[in-house]
């Protein structure tokens, strides 16, 4: 579609959350389709890529980037709350996070350069539900909720069970997500963002790991992993994770370490890389992670 | 839809759709051409402006979402008799060649000093890592950054 094509869309600005809701209850009652509008990073270029769309069943555009009951990111009582809206270049110069969560700081610095960080935001990565998501990976490997709101009120889904299939997530069609919430991993958790693909800058991941762990006394306990482009969705590679709450860290050997990334994932060939190749760095990024954590555990 | 937003430091309004592209608006109705288009889907940054004083890709930002804000453009630079500094910059260190990607790299480069009057090296570079060049080899760009940077310390200290 050209430019002049998607600027036919209608296109609405909601001033609350509360105009929000009813728009999407009303809408989704009618069956008429609604898309949320944030930054636009996904949504934009993919409507360039798509064929154009029947000018007289058009979706309304609602603008949800700048809702007030979206924006903004607080920690209090060790739970980190970040609007659906904040976008990464403020969850990337958030001073609590850098200290206490920086698997999102990094992956908020290398999710685009700068002009993608401006405008690209949790919410839109969620909803977007892209395999590829960086946010996602982040979030999952902080055991984040998603916080979805409509006119009944508020719910929360835990974010390893929010994506339901290749873009599709457990959000109904009269839903908005609001925010995300995780506890903050404690001082001195081990945390690690790795990003392989192409460009340092723009590229969209090959593979991503995003982990989170707490080490006390050789044992692990606190285990989150997030993995992007490795399967339909973004995986929370449960077999690794019960791995890193094993009772004696440093006795968790490669050849499980392997069988159990080889379980959690399901990569496939396409235009960014190879299964192959995918299975290969998946299992050396857990590994090295894993590596990291032994060493904690003073093995 | 009717829409307000400062650009340059001008308030405009105009009538337009609200999903058309800012880069569009930019170029057609307000005449200013200098924000280039390159890949028109946010991956080359020749289209950078400041949005709010935030690098953003005009190809990405639709007309809707800029009702009420500020924009900045390579335009909006130079005062009326002489060049920024940093566009000096870039003529003496020879940063600008074939200039489709100039613009761009200006106004990525302009938010960085705005925010960070004293850049290093990794921070140069990380600021423009959303702008191709594919005629400098970007070490140019960097030193022409790296010199205006020293030009705006000098100034402000004598």
């Amino acid at each position: 579609m050209n430019p002049a094509e998607i600027a036919l869309y209608p296109f609405e600005r909601p001033g609350t959350l509360a105009e929000l809701c009813r728009t999407l209850s009303a809408r989704a009652g009618r069956k008429e389709r609604t898309v949320l509008l944030a930054g636009g990073t996904d949504w934009i270029v993919e409507r360039r890529l798509a064929p154009p769309e029947d000018p007289n069943d058009l979706p309304l555009v609602v603008d949800v980037s700048r809702l007030p009951e979206m924006r903004g990111i607080t920690v209090a009582r060790e739970i980190a709350t970040i609007g659906a809206a904040a976008t990464f270049l403020e969850i990337k110069s958030h001073p609590v996070l850098s200290r206490r969560a920086p698997v999102l700081t990094a992956m908020a610095r290398e999710v685009g350069a700068v002009q993608i960080q401006a405008r690209g935001t949790l919410g839109g990565n969620l909803a977007s539900a892209s395999p590829a998501a960086d946010g996602a990976a982040a979030l999952m490997a902080l055991d984040a909720d998603v916080v979805l709101a409509s006119i009944h009120g508020e719910r929360r889904v835990p974010l390893t069970q929010f994506f339901t299939g290749y873009r599709a997530t457990r959000r109904a069609e009269d839903e908005v997500i609001v925010r995300v919430e995780f506890t903050l991993p404690r001082t001195g958790a081990h945390q690690v963002w790795r990003k392989v693909g192409t460009r340092a800058a723009q590229a969209i991941s090959k593979v991503a790991l995003a982990a989170v762990a707490e080490v006390a006394r050789g044992r692990g306990v606190r285990s989150g992993f997030g993995m992007a482009s490795v399967a339909p969705v973004t995986v929370s590679l449960p077999s690794v994770r019960a791995l890193g709450l094993a009772p004696s860290l440093a006795s968790v050997s490669d050849e499980e370490l392997d069988a159990a990334t080889r379980r959690d994932i399901a990569p496939i060939d396409d235009l960014r890389s190879t299964a192959a190749y995918r299975a290969y760095v998946a299992s050396a990024l857990v590994k090295g992670f894993f590596r990291e954590l032994r060493m904690a555990a003073g093995s | 839809m009717r829409m307000t937003f400062v650009v340059n430091g001008r308030s405009r309004t105009l009538d337009a759709p609200p999903l058309a592209r800012l880069l569009d608006i930019l170029r057609g109705p307000l005449g200013l051409t200098g924000t280039k288009e390159g890949c028109g889907e946010g991956e080359c940054g020749s289209c950078t402006v400041l949005l709010d004083g935030v690098p953003v890709n005009a190809c990405l930002v639709v007309a809707g979402q800029c009702d009420g804000r500020t924009v900045l453009t390579v335009e909006g630079l130079a005062s009326r008799d002489a060049l920024s500094d940093l566009q000096e910059a870039f003529v003496k260190e020879g940063g600008a060649q074939c200039g489709i990607c100039t613009p761009g790299i200006l106004m990525a480069a302009h938010a960085l000093l705005a925010t960070n009057p004293q850049p290093g090296e990794g921070e140069i570079r990380e600021s423009i890592a959303g702008n191709i060049c594919r005629c400098t080899g970007y070490q140019r760009i960097v030193e022409s950054i790296r010199h205006a940077a020293k030009e705006q310390a000098a100034r402000e200290s004598g």
